[in-house]
């Protein structure tokens, strides 16, 4: 039977984690759901590729850090085989000088880094108490519909009172720690809280990873705030067990198991609006579907300027919408290795962690002004994994696969990347070899994804990963603008359920979120 | 540190000659910088007429109308000089309302909206329905942001097929260009490239007429057509707010003198005079017409929101389609709709035999509006005003209190007000088919 002619409750646009999500949700409550995607797999940037046979590893996004265990739970995502490699991945800060740094409060971790530097210690244990208790504050933000702005509404007033008045519970230095590091800029705060480079420069890449900002652009010591928040969730960063598709297989078959029917290779081309009603979908081969409720998990600023079309929407909003930016800033290199590369002061165990490549300071804000320039770095922060190190399946026995973030990559490069991409993969390469000298002899193997093929690839505009950059000024009730930040548009029937909507990030909480706020409606019309 | 320049630091080095391999520079590279393409833009001749360098501006019809001064009384209008006052207000009045009255009306802001989207682009811009305006129809618009509240008010023409001109008391190009996005139109600002006159009066067919614009009276109100005029081309609309017959005229600049002075010509036996900004004004408060500006501010130069206005609180809900398509701003009108207006602009009459001057209306003894513009109206002899007051149900008993001043001794005098529920002048000439060609007195 073909799908066209099928009757559904929703159609959910777009198979990456927050549709698979919104699309459990809504038939775990007995809707009729239809899930069409536009390319022949599901799961957007999270997949599994093979870099050469036998060679498997997370294509773009490597690591789970921000999935409620509640969302694992209820859509039975272990039953469904999602098993993790590792949880709680450790990170840690490789230094050019052998002496690795965790960034834990293990003990034993502290002990080691009590006998370096005794100051930083006690500063860490201090900042890392400081950041969960923020985060804490800002939880609850993250588990609801973020609130209502402009207008006539008092919402976002009243959920700010209430932060307000969570924080002061904190106690006030802890207050006014708060209101100061939610204009600051990550350097700063990192400048006057440790005294070692290394960890400085550690905890700035933190802030910073996957955004298009430098070191020391304000409203980047929130981003850690943010990301701590989004991780009190769940136990850290964890690897699923066969790469980031895992996930997306374990969340297709629970999305399956509630009853959705999945249709690859059904790109839309336009949402069906009748007389300010969103009343169904209309893909490029021309089939139409209709539902009384459309949720799409396709970056906001193209579900509305594209499939929806600004003629029916105000001008104010499509022009916000538009203006809403785009800066794609992080570069991905899979590599596969013959054999395991040593880094000279890491433990074995300790190859499994969230490895940093961090350069000091003052050279990351360098890295940072030449992105701005449009003009390759020489140096570059970087995440490195070896998921092959807890998950031997990803590559034949003895060898390895690695995952390499690059920080700080522009999406143009002065000069045109036909030239460059080799100069970028070389300053990487030499990069890692100051850790790991035999890297260079052990590569078989590699891809490498630019931010503008990071777009081509996952159709994610500018090469940015998260469908609206995760910054101060479109998270919140700001995401992806403040008409639309509560999952509603100004069409009756349609929502938003991406990661361009709060809170962002692979928390799949954007989509359980709309799927709440579809239903309540739906119960209401 | 804020570390994002990347100036290198020059430091003094002493009396040592710069080393060449070394990257401190003293001086600037001239060479390069020469050879760099910015450099020359900086330096490149600036055009004769660069756009924004004048801020008084002249029409084209700027000696034409400065030959009709008597009284050297300039005002401005949309930055462009133009006369307040040009014999004394009663003779234009006079002109006005008894025979023919002639203005420069080019300081009106005008667009030309043109493209394959352009009916559907200038739908979604404005409250009503535009897809019903035919070729060379004219039709009064309102438009709105996304809250509901005007951005600003005018008259959209359409002249061809894919051709529109929108004509606005304010600029508004910046929103008009927000707007387009998603559409394939090109909104282009003529103001300076088309100039416009205004002719109304009850003899303004019989002088249009004469000057060879021939079957003139058989433009209804709110249409439009072209004319040739000895060789220059005249676009021609019944338009004009003055609650008169009327019409305005949109020529090329170049020609705008040379269709002045045929006007006169061919005119002067009909009563034809020149008219400047204070008749224009008068004849808006008699006719009853708000104005962007100064009876309500746009959504966009209000600073405050309670200084913004909805269509419904300025008496537009007319220009109000909610039914036909989405235009900016619908969903919130629905809503708005149901709620009480929180302010009217209404038109008030003071019954006092001399002009007065006001601000605050008082209802029962306490302030309850201002009065925005007021004139005194020759005709019936009547202070006028166009009032914002605050919503209310129930009896209106209406007072200004006035400092009246005569010779040098003033009386502070109470007078009672009443609202006016519609224009106290319209000439029922207007709504005329075919236009009488002479007006009988």
């Amino acid at each position: 039977m073909r799908l066209a002619d099928r009757s559904f409750d929703a159609i959910v646009i777009g198979g990456g984690h927050n549709g698979l999500v919104a699309a459990c949700y809504l038939a775990k409550a007995g809707k009729r759901v239809v899930l069409i995607e536009a390319s022949d797999h599901l799961g957007g940037a999270l997949a599994t590729g093979e870099i050469s046979p036998d060679y498997m590893i997370s294509t773009a996004a490597h690591l789970v850090e921000a999935m409620p265990r509640r969302i694992e739970k209820e859509l039975k995502l272990a039953r469904n085989g999602l098993r993790f490699a590792a949880r709680n991945v450790p990170a840690i800060a490789l230094s050019r000088n052998k002496r690795h740094l965790t960034l834990s409060t293990r003990r034993r971790d502290l002990a080691a880094l009590g006998q370096w530097n005794a100051h930083d210690a006690a500063a860490l244990v201090e900042f890392l108490a400081r950041l969960k208790s923020h985060a804490t504050a800002l939880r609850p933000f993250l588990l609801g519909a973020p609130p209502l702005s402009g207008g006539p509404s008092s919402e976002a007033a009243t959920a700010f009172r209430k932060l307000v008045w969570r924080a002061r519970r904190l106690g006030q230095p802890s207050f006014e720690d708060l209101l100061h590091a939610l204009p600051a800029s990550i350097g700063d705060i990192v400048d006057e809280t440790f005294e070692m480079p290394l960890l400085r420069a550690a905890f700035a890449f933190e802030a910073l990873r996957g955004t298009a900002e430098g070191p020391y652009s304000p409203g980047t010591a929130f981003n850690l705030i943010y990301r701590r928040a989004l991780q009190l969730e769940t136990k850290g960063a964890s690897l699923p067990r066969g790469g980031m598709g895992a996930l997306i297989e374990a969340l297709r078959r629970s999305a399956e198991s509630f009853g959705v029917a999945i249709k690859t290779g059904a790109a839309v081309k336009r949402i069906i609006v009748e007389s300010g009603v969103a009343t169904g979908v209309e893909t490029v081969t021309g089939d139409f579907l209709r539902a009384p409720m459309t949720l799409s998990s396709v970056d906001p600023r193209a579900t509305m300027l594209d499939l929806v079309g600004p003629a029916c929407l105000d001008a104010g909003l499509a022009a916000r919408l538009a203006q809403t930016s785009r800066r794609g800033a992080t570069a991905k290199l899979n590599l596969a290795l013959e054999g395991l590369p040593s880094i000279a002061g890491l433990s074995p165990e300790e190859y499994g962690a969230r490895l940093l490549v961090v350069p000091p300071l003052n050279e990351f804000d360098q890295a940072f002004a030449a992105f701005k320039r449009g003009e390759l770095s020489d140096e570059f922060a970087m995440e490195v994994t070896i998921p092959s190190v807890v998950d031997a399946a990803l590559a034949p026995a003895g060898h390895h696969v690695m995952s390499i973030l690059i920080q700080h990559v522009p999406y143009d490069v002065a000069g045109g990347w036909a030239g460059q991409r080799d100069r970028l993969l070389n300053r990487v390469i030499e990069t890692l070899s100051r850790y790991a000298p035999d890297i260079r002899a052990r590569i078989i193997a590699g891809e490498m994804l630019l931010p503008s093929d990071i777009e081509a690839k996952f159709g994610l505009a500018g090469g940015e990963w998260h469908c609206g950059e995760m910054r101060p000024d479109q998270l919140l009730m700001f995401r992806p603008a403040p008409e639309l930040a509560q999952y509603r548009t100004p069409l009756q029937g349609l929502y938003l359920c991406g990661a361009g909507n709060h809170p962002g990030g692979i928390s799949g909480l954007a989509g359980q979120l709309a799927a709440k706020v579809a239903l309540s409606e739906g119960r209401r019309a | 540190m804020s570390g994002e320049s990347d100036i290198p630091f020059v430091e003094e080095t002493g009396h040592e000659e710069p080393d060449e391999t070394s990257g401190f520079r003293e001086q600037p590279d001239f060479e390069r910088l020469e050879a760099s393409p910015t450099v020359d833009e900086l330096f490149a001749p600036a055009s004769d007429e660069p756009p924004f360098s004048r801020c008084v501006l002249t029409t084209s019809l700027h000696l034409s109308v400065a030959a009709e001064s008597r009284t050297n009384r300039w005002t401005d209008w949309n930055g462009y000089t133009t006369p307040e006052i040009l014999t004394t207000i009663d003779d234009e009045y006079r002109a006005l309302r008894q025979a023919a009255a002639l203005s420069d009306i080019s300081p009106m802001v005008k667009y030309r909206i043109s493209g394959r989207d352009a009916a559907s682009y200038l739908d979604r811009l404005v409250a009503d329905n535009v897809m019903r305006l035919s070729v060379d129809e004219v039709m009064p618009v309102v438009f709105c942001e996304d809250r509901g509240f005007v951005v600003g008010d005018g008259h959209l023409f359409r002249l061809g097929e894919s051709e529109y001109r929108l004509v606005t008391e304010e600029t508004h190009l910046a929103w008009l260009l927000d707007s387009a996005l998603g559409f394939q139109v090109h909104v282009e600002d003529v103001g300076a490239a088309l100039a416009a006159l205004s002719l109304q009066g009850p003899h303004a067919a019989a002088v249009l007429n004469a000057a060879g614009f021939y079957d003139i009276e058989t433009i209804r109100p709110y249409a439009a057509r072209w004319f040739d005029l000895g060789g220059i081309p005249v676009y021609a609309s019944r338009t004009g707010a003055t609650g008169e017959l009327g019409y305005e005229l949109w020529v090329d600049p170049e020609d705008a003198p040379m269709l002045w002075a045929r006007l006169f010509d061919k005119g002067a036996e009909f009563g034809l005079a020149a008219t400047g900004y204070a008749v224009r004004e008068l004849a808006r408060i008699e006719a009853g017409i708000p104005r962007v500006g100064c009876d309500y501010l746009g959504a966009f130069a209000a600073v405050d929101l309670a200084d913004a206005s909805t269509p419904f609180e300025l008496g537009l809900a007319s220009l109000v389609d909610l039914e036909s398509g989405h235009f900016t701003g619908r969903d919130a009108l629905r809503r708005l709709k149901q709620r009480e207006p929180r302010h009217l602009v209404v038109s008030m009459a003071l019954d006092f035999p001399e002009p007065v001057q006001f601000c605050a209306v008082e209802r029962e003894g306490a302030i309850d509006g201002t009065a925005t513009s007021i004139g005194f109206s020759p005709a019936l002899g009547l202070n006028l005003a166009l009032a914002r007051l605050r919503y209310r149900t129930g009896p209106v008993a209406l007072s200004v209190e006035v400092d009246f001043r005569e010779g040098l001794s003033v009386r502070r005098l109470k007078i009672p007000a009443r609202l006016l529920t519609e224009a106290v002048i319209g000439s029922p000439m207007r709504h005329a088919v075919p236009a009488p060609l002479l007006a009988e007195f």
